[in-house]
């Protein structure tokens, strides 16, 4: 069964059509990583998703069910844009009020655990307003949290975080995920997503361009081998003879995309005279490989 | 996967929802200096109004007192659809304009804040909310009444008005308008509601509808198709204008009818604008 499953989803503003027929499954227990430019998409999904506005067409379902179930909806926590919480409430007293919303029993343990968790037990008496921006993040993390939901949608949860943050919540999104919580997380901090994602969806003008496994894209994706060599105008054309995607980058050197293997590249440049300097074996990571797709190259 | 979480799937009932509801509205409502702020706003100013007419000008002059009766700050002698002078104004329908302000901050502050990205992303319904709303800010408009009550009692004793009253019209017109808060509370929601997205502008449209302004006109529509005035007390001003000093039990029945029926009028119209468009 699937977490999430959207078929032809469409939403409209207007004249403006923000959603033009979107396709995405989100396995549980997976934390997706759900990729796109600004007016993609992303959160007018994450929104319909949530039940905050209206899909104009197309299905959305829950674990099977259709996502406006209250039964479902009971087990999805939520944090969009950012927490909203109260400015003039202290941190404690907001978390009651979820608290309250979700029908917790026992709420001041529910509270303590999930305030401890993402390192915030210390901050329960101050007011919200005079929280920093990452603290506010780690607090909606923490609201979301709140009920032990089985489904998280976090937009940008990472905004605002410092270096300690970030690892604070990734270890954080991490054990959740391993205890079974299915987690979408959309971020523009794409070398942090890497790092914790096991699916991706890239979203582009309102359409889901290509959903993958994080295997996938390690192996299909993002491998190639690095020359150095002199005359590298030369050398590239001579290995375009060979290779299919030969590409040079910002440094100088040459990259070749193809099922082979850098013994056998230095040795095919060193029969036509070319004195290779350097090889090796790397990847792009993903922001590089988003990149590309937001160009129009796409994977090898 | 290690440890998978079992999927259970709960279906809260409408009780169980409402009730974790009321929980935060009367927990942000007794945790929000904005309540305090209107409880004494509607003690002091019926204690003001009383006593300020009794005081002497810098000539010495003492202006003719507003009221003769202590129970007229409280309520008019007889039901005054279209009021003649200030007095017959200044009595406690003027909680709900009070309330309708408090209402459009208090509601207002919901969409501000987010909170309600918060709310309807987890099992609320839009009835819940709109039930909700309406019972905790009609308990806020109560206990603004009950100040007020408390004020105007005592600045119209200061003041030395005289305190004979029928005692069963008194208790009409007070518990009268204190059940015409649910019907109240329910238009100020309403209209929250429909100007959710635009603060300055749902707090001004309650205190437009609060000051009942709109029964002139009503009235004389009434007027025109000779119908009788009772006819107005099917609105909320009307009926909150017939609970006075002189009103017998059928004024308190016509409250309670009057209150629930509008309230829950406005809680439909209100929980079918919200399912109808996008919440945030």
């Amino acid at each position: 069964m699937n977490a999430i499953e959207i078929r032809n989803l469409t939403k409209n503003f207007g004249e403006k059509q923000a959603l033009k027929g979107l396709n995405m499954t989100v396995p549980v227990g997976s934390i997706y990583g759900f990729i796109g430019e600004n007016g993609s998409g992303k959160s007018t999904t994450e929104k319909i998703i949530c039940g905050l506005i209206h899909a104009s067409g197309g299905s959305v379902k829950l674990y099977g069910k259709d996502h406006t179930d209250i039964d479902v909806r009971a087990g999805v926590g939520v944090l969009i844009e950012n927490p909203g919480c109260f400015p003039n409430m202290t941190v404690w007293n907001n978390m009651m009020i979820q608290a309250f919303n979700l029908n917790i029993e026992n709420p001041e343990n529910e509270i303590r655990k999930v305030l401890t968790l993402v390192r915030m037990e210390g901050s329960a008496g101050n007011k919200y307003k005079n929280c920093s921006l990452g603290m506010k993040q780690r607090i909606g993390i923490a609201m979301a949290l709140l009920g032990n939901p089985h489904l998280l949608v976090l937009d940008e949860p990472i905004n605002g975080l410092d270096a300690d943050g970030m690892r604070i919540m990734r270890e954080v999104l991490v054990d959740l995920s391993k205890r079974g919580t299915t987690i979408v997380v959309s971020s523009h901090i794409l070398g942090e997503l890497e790092k914790i994602a096991t699916h991706y969806g890239i979203v582009r003008g309102g359409k889901m361009i290509a959903e993958m496994t994080a295997e996938q894209l390690e192996k299909s994706c993002r491998t190639y081998i690095l020359i150095g060599a002199n005359k590298i105008e030369d050398t590239k054309a001579l290995l375009m003879r060979k290779y299919l995607r030969v590409e040079q980058d910002e440094k100088g050197f040459l990259r070749v995309y193809d099922q082979t293997t850098p013994e056998e590249i230095v040795s095919y440049l060193y029969q036509h005279g070319v004195t290779v300097n350097q090889v090796k074996r790397d990847k792009i990571g993903l922001e590089e490989y988003y990149i590309d797709l937001m160009k129009g190259k796409g994977a090898n | 996967m290690e440890n998978v979480k079992e999927l259970k799937f709960e279906s809260p009932t409408f009780k169980k929802r409402l009730k974790g509801m009321l929980g935060v509205d009367f927990y942000r409502l007794f945790h929000t200096p904005l309540f305090y702020i209107f409880l004494a706003i509607s003690a002091i100013i019926p204690a003001m109004v009383s006593c300020l007419t009794m005081m002497p000008d810098q000539n010495g002059n003492v202006m003719e007192p507003l009221y003769s009766n202590v129970w007229q700050i409280i309520a008019s002698t007889e039901p005054l659809y279209v009021i003649k002078s200030i007095s017959d104004y200044a009595n406690m329908n003027m909680v709900f304009i009070f309330g309708g302000i408090m209402v459009s901050i208090f509601i207002g502050h919901d969409y501000k804040s987010g909170y309600v990205k918060q709310l309807f992303t987890t099992h609320a319904k839009k009835e819940d909310y709109m039930i909700s709303k309406t019972l905790s800010c009609a308990f806020a408009i109560v206990c603004m009444c009950l100040t007020y009550f408390i004020g105007g009692t005592i600045g119209g004793l200061i003041a030395g008005y005289k305190t004979n009253v029928n005692v069963g019209s008194l208790f009409v017109a007070i518990f009268g308008k204190m059940i015409l808060s649910l019907g109240w509370s329910g238009l100020f929601t309403f209209l929250n509601v429909i100007f959710r997205r635009y603060f300055g502008i749902s707090v001004a449209s309650s205190f437009f509808f609060g000051t009942g302004i709109l029964i002139i006109g009503v009235a004389s529509i009434v007027e025109a198709l000779s119908l009788p005035s009772s006819f107005l007390n099917v609105f909320l001003y009307g009926a909150s204008v017939n609970a006075c000093l002189t009103s017998g039990f059928g004024a308190f029945i016509t409250c309670i009818l009057v209150s629930v029926a509008w309230a829950v009028i406005y809680i439909i119209a209100g929980s079918h604008i919200l399912n109808k468009s996008d919440v945030y």
